[in-house]
C-alpha cells in the first residue's frame, strides 16, 4: 500500500469541519470534498463551529484565521483545549510570521496561505486525518514506557 | 559486553548528555521507532516546504524581477513556519526540546518579523492646510504636488487657484480607523498580479472597500466647513479634487497620471470625490506601477488638494526642457478647455517649441489638425515660457507644468512637478537599416527598439489577454493601459504625444514607444513579428538585429527599491548556509546564524538519531542488509514500512525496494565498475568500496557503530546515503514530491585538507551538471531544486557515479592540467551512461 493510499484512506475515515466565511472558497472546497468522499460539515463563523463540534466531533478542522466574532487564534485554542485529538489546519489570507508561529504554538497542525492550490490543501487534509487517527490510537493505548533494558542485565 | 553496547554506552556518556537512548528490543520500543520514523518523515516534508519557499525568495532576488511585498511576506512566513515544524519534529525524534535552539529560532524570527512589518509610524500633523500656509518643507504632509503648487503660488507673477489640502495625516487616519491597510493586504496577498483579469477584479474590490468606508464625522465637518469658506458657499461653486502623492522614493518615482483627478465637484459630492481620489491609489495601473518599482503601498501616503475650478479657455502642459528637441528649447502642448484630454491623448493637441532663454522665440509651431485658428497666441505662449522658466529657476530643475488660461486671459498654474525623466544629453543616432518599413512617422515617446509579435488592443477586454513580450499596438495611449507596459517590449499608439502620461511612464521604464502612428491598428496585423524602432520612428517586419543592439541604458526600476531592500534584509537572516560541515566543532546551535542553519542542524541531528534508533530496533525489522554484488556492507533502513512490516528476512535484494530514488543512485554507483580506467593503478572499484566500509570516521556523523556499514535511509519519496571520500563524510539526499512532479537533491562533502583537488574537481563537475554550488572552508555543498522526475533520476545517477568515480583518481593527476582532463573525461563518461540508459 503506497503512502498516498494510506493518507487517502485516513481522510475517508474522518469527519471534517470547514470554517470559512468566504463563500466562493467554501463552495469550491465542498465540491472537492464531495468528489473525494470526505464527510464534512461547514460553518461560516467560529461560534457556530464550536457548536457544531459539540454536536458532532470532527477529527480535522480547516479554519480561516480572519473570521468575524472571534479571533482565529482564540478559536483554535478553544478547539484544541476541548478536542485535543482533533487536528486543525489554519488558512489565512494575510501572511504574517507572528500569526503563523502563534498558530503553530497554539497547536495547529499546519498553517497555510491563501490562495492555496486545492490539491495541496487536500493533501494537508489527508496528512492531518492520518495524524488525527494516530492521536486516537495513541489515546486508546495504555501508556507504555519503552523497554529500556538495563545494561547490567543485558550483559549478565 | 558486546561491542555495539559498549559503543552505545560510550555515546550516551560522551555525545548525548542528558538524552535517554532506550535499547529497542521490545514492542513498545518498536512503537517508539515507528513514531520517530513518522516524525522524521514530517521533518523532511517541512524541510522541503521551507527549502521551496526559500528557493523562490532566492530566485526572486537573483532575477531582480518585480515582486510584491505580499510575495515576500508569504514566502518568509512559509519558511519560518516550516522551520518551526522542523524544530518541533527534531525535538520529537530526540525526545527532548532544545531550548537553546528554540531561543535562536525565536531571535531570528523576531528580526524577520520586524523587517517585514517595518516601522511604519502614523503620519502626524494638521488635518487641513490652506495652500497659503504650505511650502516644500511640508511635503511629507501635503504631498509633492500640492507643496510645489503652493510654493509656486508664492512666486511673483505666478497665479494658482485658491484651495486647501486634506493632508496625509487625515487620509492616514481614515485608513487606520477603517483598518484598510490590513484589509487591503488581505486582498493583495490573494491577487495574481500577473493575471490581468485578477488584477482588475481585485483592484475593483479594494477601491470599493475605500469608497464605502466611513469618513470620521469630525473630518467630514472640517472638510465641508473649509469648502464653504473657500467658495463663498455659492451653490454653483465647483472644485477640482486632486491627488498629491507622498513617497519616500519620490526622487526616483514620479507616479505620472496614476491617480484620479475629480473635476467640477460640488459640495454634495466632495466627500465621495475625496474617497474616489484616495481609492485611485489602488487602480490596476497604480498597483502594477508600485510592483514594478518595488514600492510599498503603506508607505505611499497621499494628500488631497481641493482647488477652485478654473473656467479654462485653453489648457496644456509645459515641459521647461524639451522632451525630444534641442536642449535649449522648451515644449508647450495645448488644447481648448481642460488639460485632461491632452495627457490622456484622447483629443488633438497643438505643439509649440520655444527657446528657453529670453526673449523666448517660437522655433516651431504645429497646430492640431482640427484647429481652425491657433488655440494659443504668440503672446500667451511667451507668457507661458516666462512662467515656466521662472518656476524652473525657483525649483532648480526642469519642470512639468500643467496650466490653464481662463476666459479673462489670466494664466493659472495647476500643477508643477519635476520633469519625469530628463532628456538624455545626446539622443542616440539610429543605425542605418535597409528595407522598407511597414510604418513610419509619428513621434518618439521613448527612445530605443524592441522586437516582438504585434498585439492589438482596441478594448479593455482585449487588454486582459495581452501576452508577455508583445509589441503593444493601441488607438489611444490611455493611462488605464499602463499595467500592460510592464509586459510589452514596445508600444505603438495611433494618437498621443510626448506629454501624455503613458509616454512619460514608458520613459520612466525605458520602454521603446512611438506615438501618433496613424492607422497603426489597421496596418499592423496581430501576430506579425515586428521590430519597433522608436528612435528612428519606424516599424519593420521581422527581426532587425542592428536596431536591437542596445544603444540606450535601460533603467532597473527595482534596484535599491524598498521592496528589494526588505527582501535583501530578510534573506540575509534566512538563506545563507554557514553550517556546511557536520563536524562536531562547528555543528552546534551557537553557530546557527540563519534559519537555513537551524534547518540544517535539526536535519543533521535527526538523521543521526534515526541511524541510532534503526540500529537498535533489531536489524530484521527496520534495517535490512542489501544483497549486492558490490563489496562492503550495504544496509537499507525503511522509514515507510517499519511500522507494519511483517517481513523478517534479514536481507533483501535491491529490487525489493519500491522507492525509485535509491535505484537511480545505486545504478550510477554500479556503472563505475564498467569503467576500467576510472580507478587508479593501485585500486579497483571493489577495493574502493571496501575501503569505504572500513575507514575510520565513515558516516556523516562519525558514529563509530556505523563504521563498517553503509546505510540508505529510504522512504517512498526520500533517500539518504552516507559514504566516505578521503576519510571525509559525503552525504547524498534526494526528495521527490509526486504531487508537484518535482524533487530536489542535496549533496554535502567535507574536504580533506590533504586532497583539496578532489573536492575542487567535484565542484567543477557538479557545476557542469547544473548543480548550485556553495563552498565554505573545506566543505562543498551542492543542491538542485524543483527537478522533474526524469531529471531527478538522471542527476541522482550522476551523483552515484561521481561519488564512486572520484574516489578512484590518483593524487598524481591533481595538477591543473590533469584536473581538466579528468573533468572532461568524466563528463563524457556520464553523458554516455545517461545516453545509454
Amino acid at each position: 500500500m503506497t503512502e498516498q493510499t494510506v493518507q487517502l484512506e485516513a481522510a475517508l475515515k474522518i469527519h471534517l469541519l470547514l470554517v470559512d466565511d468566504d463563500l466562493e472558497f467554501k463552495g469550491v472546497m465542498q465540491r472537492h470534498l464531495e468528489r473525494i468522499g470526505i464527510r464534512h460539515s461547514v460553518s461560516v463563523c467560529c461560534l457556530d463551529a464550536l457548536d457544531l463540534l459539540e454536536a458532532q466531533n470532527a477529527e480535522v478542522v480547516i479554519m480561516d484565521m480572519n473570521m468575524p466574532e472571534m479571533d482565529g487564534i482564540q478559536c483554535l485554542r478553544k478547539v484544541k483545549e476541548r478536542w485535543p485529538l482533533s487536528e486543525v489546519v489554519i488558512l489565512t489570507g494575510h501572511a504574517s510570521v507572528k500569526s503563523g508561529i502563534e498558530g503553530m504554538e497554539s497547536g495547529a497542525f499546519d498553517y497555510c496561505l491563501k490562495p492555496i492550490d486545492i490539491r495541496e490543501l487536500i493533501e494537508k487534509i489527508e496528512l492531518a486525518a492520518q495524524k488525527a487517527l494516530i492521536n486516537q490510537e495513541d489515546a486508546l493505548l495504555i501508556p507504555a514506557t519503552p523497554a529500556v533494558v538495563p545494561q547490567a542485565k543485558r550483559t549478565s | 559486553m558486546p561491542l555495539l553496547d559498549r559503543i552505545l554506552t560510550l555515546l550516551r556518556r560522551l555525545r548525548l548528555p542528558g538524552a535517554t537512548v532506550p535499547l529497542l528490543n521490545s514492542e513498545p520500543a518498536h512503537r517508539l521507532l515507528v513514531a520517530h520514523s513518522r516524525s522524521f518523515r514530517d521533518l523532511l516534508v517541512a524541510f522541503a516546504c521551507a527549502r521551496k519557499a526559500m528557493a523562490e525568495l532566492e530566485a526572486a532576488w537573483e532575477d531582480g524581477r518585480p515582486l510584491s511585498m505580499s510575495f515576500i511576506r508569504a514566502r518568509c512566513t512559509q519558511v519560518t513556519v516550516n522551520v518551526f515544524k522542523v524544530i518541533r519534529h527534531q525535538g520529537q525524534i530526540a525526545d527532548r526540546r532544545d531550548s537553546e535552539l528554540e531561543r535562536a529560532f525565536s531571535r531570528l524570527r523576531q528580526r524577520i518579523e520586524a523587517i517585514l512589518e517595518g516601522e511604519r509610524q502614523p503620519v502626524a500633523g494638521e488635518m487641513l492646510l490652506d495652500l497659503a500656509q504650505i511650502n516644500r518643507t511640508l511635503t511629507s504632509l501635503t504631498g509633492e504636488k500640492m507643496a510645489s503648487l503652493a510654493e509656486a503660488g508664492a512666486i511673483t507673477n505666478i497665479r494658482i487657484p485658491p484651495g486647501f489640502v486634506l493632508t496625509a495625516a487625515a487620509t492616514d487616519l481614515f485608513f487606520q480607523r477603517n483598518q484598510l491597510y490590513r484589509k487591503i493586504n488581505h486582498i493583495l496577498q490573494q491577487t495574481e498580479v500577473d493575471e490581468l483579469s485578477d488584477l482588475y477584479s481585485k483592484s475593483a474590490s479594494i477601491q470599493e472597500l475605500i469608497q464605502t468606508a466611513p469618513m470620521a464625522p469630525e473630518l467630514e465637518t472640517l472638510l465641508l466647513d473649509r469648502f464653504d469658506r473657500l467658495t463663498g458657499a455659492g451653490p454653483a461653486c465647483r472644485v477640482a479634487v486632486r491627488s498629491s502623492a507622498i513617497g519616500e522614493e519620490f526622487d526616483r518615482s514620479f507616479f505620472t497620471g496614476l491617480y484620479h483627478t475629480e473635476l467640477d465637484v460640488g459640495r454634495d459630492r466632495l466627500i465621495d470625490a475625496c474617497k474616489t481620489v484616495l481609492a485611485s491609489k489602488y487602480t490596476p495601473q497604480a498597483i502594477s506601477y508600485r510592483l514594478a518599482k518595488g514600492l510599498l503601498h503603506e508607505r505611499c501616503a497621499m494628500g488631497i488638494g481641493v482647488l477652485a475650478m478654473v473656467e479654462a479657455a485653453v489648457s496644456g502642459i509645459c515641459h521647461t526642457c524639451s522632451i525630444d528637441g534641442p536642449g535649449d528649447t522648451l515644449d508647450l502642448f495645448y488644447a481648448p478647455g481642460m488639460a485632461k484630454g491632452i495627457v490622456e491623448s484622447t483629443r488633438s493637441v497643438g505643439h509649440l517649441r520655444l527657446s528657453r532663454l529670453p526673449p523666448h522665440r517660437i522655433v516651431r509651431r504645429q497646430e492640431a489638425e482640427d484647429a481652425t485658428r491657433p488655440w494659443l497666441t504668440d503672446v500667451e505662449a511667451i507668457a507661458l515660457a516666462e512662467a515656466g522658466m521662472r518656476l524652473e529657476h525657483h525649483f532648480g530643475a526642469p519642470r512639468e507644468i500643467e496650466w490653464s488660461i481662463d476666459r479673462t486671459g489670466s494664466l493659472f498654474v495647476l500643477q508643477s512637478r519635476p520633469a519625469a525623466v530628463p532628456r538624455a544629453s545626446v539622443a542616440p543616432s539610429p543605425p542605418v537599416v535597409a528595407g522598407q518599413p511597414l510604418l513610419h512617422g509619428g513621434v518618439t515617446g521613448c527612445d530605443g527598439a524592441g522586437y516582438g509579435e504585434v498585439f492589438v488592443v482596441r478594448t479593455m477586454q482585449e487588454a486582459l489577454h495581452c501576452p508577455r513580450r508583445a509589441v503593444l499596438v493601441v488607438r489611444h495611449p490611455l493611462p488605464s493601459l499602463a499595467p500592460l507596459l510592464h509586459r510589452a517590449v514596445a508600444l505603438v499608439a495611433e494618437t498621443g504625444n510626448q506629454a501624455c502620461h503613458l509616454a512619460a511612464q514608458a520613459r520612466e521604464f525605458g520602454l521603446p514607444c512611438l506615438m501618433a502612428m496613424e492607422r497603426a491598428t489597421e496596418l499592423l496585423a496581430a501576430g506579425t513579428p515586428v521590430t519597433v524602432d522608436a528612435t528612428g520612428r519606424a516599424v519593420y517586419q521581422g527581426r532587425v538585429e542592428p536596431l536591437l543592439r542596445p544603444t540606450v541604458d535601460r533603467p532597473d526600476p527595482m534596484a535599491g527599491s524598498p521592496v528589494q531592500r526588505t527582501l535583501a534584509s530578510a534573506l540575509a537572516l534566512i538563506s545563507p548556509l554557514t553550517l556546511l560541515d557536520p563536524c562536531p566543532a562547528d555543528f552546534r546551535t551557537v553557530h546557527c546564524q540563519t534559519l537555513h542553519d537551524i534547518m540544517r542542524l535539526c536535519h543533521g541531528q535527526a538523521v543521526r538519531r534515526m541511524f541510532e534508533f534503526s540500529l537498535r530496533s533489531g536489524q530484521g525489522k527496520a534495517a535490512k542488509r542489501l544483497r549486492s554484488t558490490l563489496p562492503g556492507q550495504w544496509w537499507a533502513i525503511d522509514l515507510d514500512e517499519a511500522p507494519g512490516d511483517d517481513d523478517h528476512r534479514p536481507d533483501i535484494e535491491l529490487t525489493d525496494i519500491a522507492s525509485p530514488l535509491p535505484h537511480a543512485l545505486w545504478g550510477g554507483m554500479q556503472h563505475v565498475s564498467g569503467q576500467k580506467p576510472a580507478f587508479s593503478r593501485r585500486q579497483t572499484a571493489a577495493a574502493a568500496l571496501i575501503r569505504a566500509g572500513v575507514r575510520r570516521g565513515f558516516d556523516l556523523i562519525r558514529a563509530p557503530f556505523s563504521r563498517e556499514k553503509n546505510y540508505f535511509l529510504i522512504s517512498q519519496k526520500y533517500c539518504n546515503l552516507s559514504i566516505q571520500l578521503d576519510r571525509q563524510p559525503v552525504m547524498v539526499e534526494a526528495m521527490f514530491d509526486d504531487q508537484r512532479g518535482a524533487g530536489s537533491i542535496t549533496f554535502r562533502a567535507a574536504g580533506s585538507p590533504r586532497q583539496t583537488w578532489r573536492l575542487e574537481l567535484l565542484a567543477q563537475l557538479l557545476d557542469h551538471f547544473g548543480y548550485r554550488i556553495n563552498r565554505v572552508g573545506g566543505a562543498l555543498f551542492a543542491w538542485m531544486d524543483q527537478e522533474s522526475d526524469v531529471e531527478l533520476f538522471d542527476r541522482l545517477k550522476t551523483l552515484g557515479y561521481l561519488a564512486i568515480r572520484i574516489r578512484g583518481l590518483d593524487a598524481e593527476r591533481a595538477d591543473a592540467g590533469g584536473l581538466w582532463l579528468c573533468r572532461d573525461k568524466i563528463i563524457c563518461e556520464i553523458k554516455e551512461m545517461l545516453h545509454h540508459d
